[in-house]
Formats: structure tokens, sequence, C-alpha cells
């Protein structure tokens, strides 16, 4: 499923690790968010449609 | 974030905090890529005239609830982030609070522990997302192993580093 070898992953990492401290941060929070919104997702009750029969 | 550094350091400004430092996963973002994390740990000393008395986090509380922020478990949300305030609870916490490195976000001064007195704090927290965090500062190489040595001989880590290097490294890559 991934789209890159070992090294272009390690190669990502690096670039992201030599971002600004601002940079990252902001990083930081979309990453946040996005955990904040599957967590909520996940504890909305089911609707009837997606119950079982 | 921004706007959570600027109330700390108002805080600050206001003798409700003495010297802080940015420590856990936000801290660690300083020397690696970002990893996901839903709050800010800030290591905290107290200022002499309230550590006199009982060690308490209630000034701060106080002075962020009659500021409208609210309490949320241990966090107190400041900003968009919830903040959890640790007093240091041993010497090591002590002096990385001590050494902390001055930065800036978004042009605002904060502080944040070294990477050795992250790993050391993390190898003495030894939960399973420490001793990852720890294999992340060693992959990027931004841990100076002197440094390192020192911290971890002064705070009696060493045992702990050798099991850990046992668990998780090479014998040739671990220095």
């Amino acid at each position: 499923m991934g789209n890159g070898s070992g090294s272009s992953k390690q190669d990502r990492r690096k670039r992201l690790a030599s971002l600004s401290f601002s940079e990252k941060v902001k990083i930081l929070e979309k990453l946040r968010d996005r955990s904040k919104k599957i967590a909520a997702s996940r504890s909305k009750p089911a609707r009837a449609l997606d119950k079982p029969q | 974030m921004k706007a959570t550094l600027e109330i700390i350091n108002q805080m600050q400004t206001d003798g409700i905090i003495g010297k802080y430092a940015i420590g856990g996963a936000v801290g660690a973002t300083f020397y690696l890529e970002p990893a996901a994390t839903l709050d800010v740990d800030i290591f905290v000393m107290l200022p002499q005239t309230l550590q006199s008395k009982l060690l308490s986090l209630a000034p701060i509380y106080e002075y962020l609830k009659a500021r409208g922020f609210k309490v949320e478990k241990e966090h107190i949300v400041i900003g968009d982030w919830p903040v959890q305030f640790l007093p240091p609870s041993n010497d090591l916490e002590r002096e990385a609070l001590a050494g902390a490195v001055e930065t800036e976000v978004e042009g605002v001064k904060t502080w944040v522990m070294t990477a050795e007195h992250l790993v050391a704090i993390a190898l003495n927290t030894a939960r399973p997302k420490d001793h990852a965090r720890i294999l992340q500062f060693l992959e990027q190489k931004v841990v100076n192993a002197d440094k390192l040595n020192h911290i971890l001989i002064g705070h009696g880590l060493v045992l702990k580093w050798n099991r850990f290097q046992d668990r998780y490294l090479d014998k040739d890559t671990n220095g």
C-alpha cells in the first residue's frame, strides 16, 4: 500500500524534522484536530440505517 | 499554540509561575518530525513564595479559571490546547527545566527541554510510547551521546539505559 521506499520515508521524516518549530507546531495542530474528529465520529451513535437488521 | 504561549508567558510575568519548559511530545517535536498529540506538557517551577508553602498548582488554576479558561480533568484549555502543568517531580526534571533552550513559536518566546533531557525523562518514565520516542531521537541523530551519558550517570539511569539498549538497539549502533 505504501507509495514509497523505506529511504523515501526516511527522507520525508528528515524533511519534516528540519522544519522550523513554528511550522511543526502548525502540523501538530492539524494532526490534533484530525485525531479529535476521528474520536468524535467514533463516539456518535449509529444511525438507524446503519444498525444491523 | 501562539495564544497558548502568550498566556503562559503572561503568567510568568505576573509571578504565577517561574521558569517553564515544554516537554513531552510537543517538546520532542522541536527536534523530530511532528507526531500526533492531544495536549501540551508544561514543566513549571513555582515561584519561591509559593514553594515555601505546600507545593500546589492551585494558584495556576485560580489564575486561569478567573480569566475564563476551562479545566478538563488534569488539563486547562488555553487557546485551543489542553495544557498540563507539571512541577518537576525529581532532580532530573529540575535539571531539564533549568537547562531548557530558548526558542520561539510564531514570534512568541518559549523554552523547550534539550533532546538529551527529553530522552532521559522518557527513559525514566518508560512507557511504550516513551521508548518509541527515544528510538526516534536516536534514529534522527539529534542526541549528543556525551551529554546524554553525563545525564544518565548523574541521575542513576545507566542500568535502565543498558536494559533499553539490550532490548531495542543493535550492539554496534548504540555507541
